[in-house]
């Protein structure tokens, strides 16, 4: 399956699936599906539910 | 308890900003045996002084439980709300952008500009913006081996940037830069429209009315021309779009280009200036990133946390609440220390450190949750830019005389960085 990327609707803070975010425990080619529905956007505290899947 | 009278005045008194040490100690003082307590200096209605990190994410997080616009966003004395709402209709505000606004306006207004600042849409501008600062760079040498950093390139560039983002002409960038230190720095007897701290409420609000005016004035001819002559600026953007199916309010137009205008560049310049400072101050530090270009990014973090250049905002409770333990009620003013929070010793070991390699370096300088900074990553990427542009030429660097920083308690940052250098 490739490789998605997801932003936060509030600051425009991106996750790719491919590089994680290791800084946020997330590790490389960790899926949005995986990450806990409880995550919240590093940069401004979103909520998961709301990013958008985007074509970069 | 309520913050002892000294501490109180400390954190409100624009020349301990400038101090900075001053602030330093009284917001250190305050994060050990006050985190969360009510200051009340004489002339002030009293408010929450909000200094630890996670305080200020929780208070920001829940942006309906604590509101921008219900009281003033800003600190300002009980005579001075007087005369604004006198002069408003009763609004605590003179303007309207996005920092006064609660939802629904204020995510309606936000999304007419999100698109043009996140970072996909930035990267339209990456080569203008080399170019820019490979001016601003060349200028620099053009100077020999000393200048003013803060004056000859860190006000300027950040300026001409987001002037061209806005669609001002490079010839009024001086009256643009003029009118924000007039704004930003109303307590700086340097910079202020009266040319002295002022000393009465009522020169001191007339002032800073006069500059709003002024502005006001400048970007209503600049909505005419775009709305017969669009252009692909952001100027188009606030002049033809619509937010509800409506054009923009006179008041919201204007106070949309006026943060723009203001905000978008003083801040990032002053981290920029204030970014030159430390590395002067820590030749090391500057080693390392001349050594691995690769440390830029976390050069720019760390100067944004270190120089803080909002100094706060303020929320207000819009019901009665509990936050770390204390009760707020409905109506409570409380005031968000940014600089306190990146200090704060729970979050950041050697908080007095400037380190460039500082991880993770999860600092509260652009705010958190709904109203986060809108222009964080044209700031980062600017300065990344420059870094990058200025660090492939430059080899060395040290001070040339005391640094000072401008007088305010609102946002501010170093007025002068004289410098010696060498550069090829
Ligand atoms: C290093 C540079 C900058 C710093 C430290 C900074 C800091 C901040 C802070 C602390 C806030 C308030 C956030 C909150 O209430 O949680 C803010 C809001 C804002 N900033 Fe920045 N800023 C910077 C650069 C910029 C730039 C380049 C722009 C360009 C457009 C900009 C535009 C704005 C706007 C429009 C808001 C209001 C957002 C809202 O209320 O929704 N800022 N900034």
């Amino acid at each position: 399956m490739p490789f998605k990327t997801w932003q936060c609707r509030t600051c425009g803070y991106i996750y790719e699936e491919e590089y994680g975010d290791p800084g946020e425990g997330l590790a490389p080619g960790t899926r949005w599906s995986e990450i806990p529905d409880s995550w919240i956007c590093p940069l401004c505290g979103t909520a998961k539910s709301e990013f958008d899947m985007i074509e970069l | 308890m309520t913050i002892p009278s000294d501490i109180a005045q400390t954190i409100i008194d624009p020349r301990a900003y400038a101090d900075g040490k001053q602030v330093d100690d009284a917001f250190a003082w305050l994060r050990r045996e006050a985190p969360l307590e009510q200051a009340q200096p004489e002339g002030f209605d009293p408010f929450w002084v909000v200094t630890r990190h996670a305080d200020i994410l929780e208070v920001e997080r829940q942006n309906e439980l604590f509101h921008n616009g219900d009281r003033s966003t800003v600190l300002t004395t009980i005579e001075a709300d007087k005369k604004v709402r006198e002069m408003m209709g009763g609004s605590p505000h003179l303007v309207r952008s996005l920092v006064q606004m609660d939802n629904p306006d204020h995510m309606a207004y936000r999304r007419l500009t999100q698109g043009s600042f996140v970072p996909q849409n930035l990267r339209a501008l990456e080569g203008r913006i080399r170019e820019i600062a490979r001016g601003f760079v060349d200028r620099m040498a053009a100077h020999g081996s000393q200048c003013d950093f803060a004056r000859d390139v860190a006000f300027l560039y950040p300026l001409h940037v987001i002037m061209e983002v806005i669609g001002v002409p490079e010839s009024d960038e001086p009256r643009m830069l003029k009118l924000t230190q007039e704004l930003f720095g109303s307590a700086d007897p340097e910079l202020s429209r009266s040319g002295g701290a002022a000393q009465t409420t009522d020169q001191g609000v007339d002032s800073i009315q006069s500059v709003v005016m002024d502005f006001m004035l400048y970007f209503n001819a600049i909505t005419e021309d775009r709305r017969v002559n669009p252009r692909s600026d952001l100027a188009s953007v606030i002049a033809n779009g619509t937010v509800n199916g409506q054009p923009l309010g006179h008041l919201e137009a204007m106070s949309y280009y006026i943060i723009a205008a203001t905000a978008g560049h003083d801040t990032t310049s002053s981290t920029t200036a204030g970014a030159l400072w430390a590395l002067a101050e820590n030749p090391e530090q500057f080693a390392k990133v001349k050594a691995d270009p690769a440390l830029i990014p976390g050069l720019i973090e760390e100067s944004i946390r270190w120089v803080t250049p909002v100094k706060h905002f303020m929320r207000t409770a819009t019901a009665d609440a509990e936050l770390a333990g204390k009760k707020i009620a409905k109506g409570d003013w409380m005031m968000l220390s940014y600089p306190s929070g990146n200090r704060d010793e729970a979050v950041f070991t050697d908080p007095f450190k400037f380190d460039v390699e500082r991880t993770p370096n999860k600092h509260v300088a652009f705010g958190y949750g709904a109203h986060v900074c809108l222009g964080q990553h044209l700031a980062r990427m600017e300065m990344r830019i420059l870094w990058e542009e200025l660090f492939a030429r430059l080899e060395s660097v040290e001070l040339d005389g005391p640094p000072r920083n401008m007088a305010a308690s609102f946002v501010c940052g170093p007025k002068s960085v004289p410098i010696r250098f060498k550069m090829h």
